[in-house]
C-alpha cells in the first residue's frame, strides 16, 4: 500500500516524477508497489530498501500492524515473521519506542488527514445517484469514458496500473492546480502534501455545494 | 450571499473521479470505515496477525443486477469462480467490461478475503 503522499517521498528520493513512480512501479491502480514474479517488492535489492529514508507507513510499522477503529482507538498487533525476513525479532522495547525509532509519526498525521478527506467522499457518494450515472455509463457510447478511470489518459490499461484518480499523482495534480490558481509549485514535500490535502478539500467543497444544489434542486420540483 | 455563483450539477464524470478517488484512498491507506465514524484502519491485515480468518467462509456467491433499489436479476458465480476465491486468501478475480473483444472498463477485483 502507498498513499500519494508516500509516492511522493519515494520519487522525490529516486529524483523522479510522482507520474513516473507510478508508471514505473505501482500496480493495481496506482495503489500498491509494484512486486515481482519472486514475490518481492521492486524496491527491494541485495543491499536493502533502495527507498528506505522515504519507506511507506505500512513499511515503517512492519512487523507491527495499526488499527484505528471507529472511536478513533489505536490497537497494534504483530505479525508472524515473514519467511526470509532478515530483521531481528523481538520482545524487548516498547511499541511507542519502536514507532519513534522509525519515523512513523508525521505519516500517521498525514493518513489521518487523508482519512478526514476520505471520509467526506464516502458521505458524498452516498448522497449521491451513483446507480443512474453509472448506467449512462455502461451504456457506452462516444465519450462513455470506459478504461480512463478518474481522469485518466483514456487508454484502456489491460495492466491495471493506470491509477486509478488522478489525485494519486501528486505532481501532475498540483501542476494543474497551481495552474489555475496561478501559484508556484512548491518543492518541499510537506508542503506538496499540504497543498494536496488542500487541493482536493476544495474539490470536495465544490463538490458538496453542487450536490446541495442539485437536491435543492430536486427537491424544490417534487414538493 | 451576494455573490452567489452558478454551479454546474454533478456529472457522470465526476462521480467517476469520486469514486476513483475514494477507492484508490481506500486501497492505498488501508481504510475500511465509514464517513460517518471517521475511524480508519491502517493496516487491514490486522486480522491474520491476530489469527482471525481473513477468508470469508460461504456456501454460495451471487451476482446481483440492480435498477436503483430493485433487484433486476440474481444469478450464482460460475462454481470454477466460486472455488478460485475458497482457495486461497489472497485469490482475486477481476471484473472487466468487454466489447467485441476490446477492453472497457475493469471494475475492479474480488478478493476471497475481507
Amino acid at each position: 500500500m502507498a498513499g500519494p503522499h508516500e509516492v511522493l517521498g519515494m520519487a522525490r528520493l529516486l529524483g523522479i516524477s510522482t507520474t513516473e513512480l507510478l508508471g514505473l512501479y505501482s500496480d493495481h491502480g496506482g495503489t500498491t508497489l509494484r512486486f515481482g514474479a519472486d514475490g518481492k517488492c521492486v524496491f527491494l535489492t541485495a543491499d536493502g530498501c533502495r527507498v528506505h529514508p522515504r519507506r511507506p507507513l505500512v513499511c515503517r510499522l512492519y512487523p507491527l500492524g495499526r488499527s484505528v477503529d471507529k472511536d478513533g482507538v489505536e490497537k497494534f498487533a504483530r505479525f508472524a515473521k515473514e519467511e526470509g525476513c532478515e530483521g531481528e525479532f523481538g520482545a524487548d522495547g516498547t511499541i511507542e519506542t519502536f514507532l519513534e525509532s522509525q519515523g512513523v509519526a508525521p505519516y500517521i498525521e498525514w493518513s489521518r488527514r487523508y482519512g478526514e478527506l476520505y471520509g467526506r467522499m464516502l458521505g458524498l457518494l452516498d448522497r449521491l445517484d451513483i446507480q443512474s450515472k453509472i448506467e449512462v455509463s455502461e451504456a457506452g457510447g462516444p465519450g462513455s469514458g470506459a478504461g480512463s478511470g478518474a481522469g485518466g489518459t483514456g487508454a484502456a490499461d489491460e495492466t491495471d496500473r493506470s491509477p486509478l484518480s488522478s489525485w494519486q499523482d501528486i505532481d501532475a495534480s498540483l501542476a494543474d492546480y497551481c495552474a489555475a490558481k496561478g501559484m508556484a509549485v512548491p518543492e518541499g514535500i510537506e508542503a506538496a502534501i499540504d497543498l494536496h490535502l488542500r487541493a482536493i478539500r476544495e474539490w470536495l467543497e465544490d463538490l458538496e455545494a453542487r450536490v446541495d444544489t442539485d437536491r435543492g434542486g430536486t427537491e424544490g420540483a417534487t414538493s | 450571499m451576494g455573490d452567489k455563483k452558478e454551479r454546474n450539477s454533478v456529472t457522470r464524470r465526476d462521480v467517476l473521479k469520486l469514486a476513483g478517488t475514494a477507492a484508490a484512498f481506500c486501497t492505498s491507506f488501508g481504510f475500511l470505515h465509514g464517513s460517518q465514524v471517521g475511524g480508519v484502519a491502517q493496516d487491514k491485515h490486522l486480522g491474520d496477525i491476530k489469527g482471525e480468518a481473513t477468508q470469508h467462509k460461504w456456501e454460495r456467491a451471487e451476482l446481483k443486477w440492480y435498477a436503483g433499489a430493485t433487484l433486476l436479476h440474481s444469478s450464482a458465480i460460475p462454481t470454477k469462480v466460486a472455488k478460485h476465491l475458497e482457495s486461497d486468501a489472497n485469490a482475486v478475480v477481476e471484473v472487466k467490461l468487454f466489447r467485441s473483444g476490446q477492453l472497457l472498463r475493469n471494475l475492479g477485483a474480488i478478493q476471497g478475503k475481507h
